[in-house]
């Protein structure tokens, strides 16, 4: 596979996982949360990056991943 | 029986893994699963050590101590992996998994998606076989570990998406129907 070939493959599998954490996710829940949870959450729905996105939680990987659970959010890979 | 030899997981993996139903079949199909301390320092909920604590008195999981030279590398990898702007990025521990996985031969367990595109975006690593749940599942279902229905061969995949609230890309996930599917077909005959 070029590079071309997974670049183009990467840029639509991260539309599609994009569009669907948008749309499974429990927005009132998301918006219930304390500001830096809230937007760390709404940083994953939309870049898809876990490490980073619990870092700006201020939680470890694991507990980040079960806030997700909590707000619906599907893990797409 | 193990069908495959060793296998290395990451903390992604480990974390999704450990709440599917049939979780054990894992050490089916590998004689030895290791787990870096570096994953192993990233566990934290009771559930999941627990799960852990006890493989390892089973001897089905084993801890990986990783040398200086593989650390070098794997820092070596994330720096390779930031100059490719496409490709998501990759962290310590997953990088770790993928030099174990090119230095020793093991099959690397991540639901990393970085890491997942490193064999098809950095040469040297091309050869490295890497699985997520998604591989493994269609793979239990090939050795004949994991029992499917074959008039609904999708219900493994949405029980362990149901059970994970881990979704697969669609194409791959229809890919992998579509194999399971023709394992049923390969059966009847």
């Amino acid at each position: 596979m070029s590079g071309e070939e997974v670049l183009k493959e990467l840029i639509e599998e991260e539309i599609e996982a994009r569009e669907i954490r948008r749309r499974m996710a429990n927005w009132e829940f998301i918006n219930r949360q304390p500001p830096r949870i809230r937007e760390a959450l709404v940083f994953y729905i939309e870049k898809g990056d876990i490490r980073l996105a619990a870092r700006l939680a201020g939680l470890d990987l694991e507990d980040f991943r079960e806030l997700l659970r909590k707000a619906n959010i599907p893990v797409i890979v | 029986m193990s069908h495959r030899g060793y296998t290395i997981a990451d903390t992604c993996f480990l974390i999704d893994w450990s709440k599917y139903r049939y979780r054990d079949i894992l050490f089916k199909i590998f004689r030895t699963v290791f787990v870096p301390e570096e994953v192993l320092r990233e566990i934290k909920s009771e559930d999941t050590i627990t799960w852990i604590s006890r493989e390892l008195a089973r001897d089905n999981l084993s801890l990986y101590t990783v040398s200086r030279f593989e650390i070098d590398e794997a820092r070596r990898l994330i720096e390779i992996s930031r100059e490719k702007p496409h490709l998501p990025s990759i962290d310590l521990p997953e990088a770790i998994c993928l030099v174990i996985g090119r230095t020793r031969g093991y099959v690397v367990l991540t639901e990393n998606r970085g890491a997942l595109y490193i064999p098809r975006s950095v040469d040297e690593y091309r050869d490295v076989v890497v699985w997520r749940s998604l591989e493994l599942l269609v793979n239990a279902v090939l050795y004949s570990i994991l029992k499917v229905d074959c008039g609904s061969p999708d219900t493994i995949f949405k029980e362990y998406m149901r059970d994970t609230l881990h979704l697969f890309p669609r194409k791959a996930h229809e890919e992998a129907v579509e194999r399971v599917r023709r394992y049923c077909l390969e059966r009847r005959f």
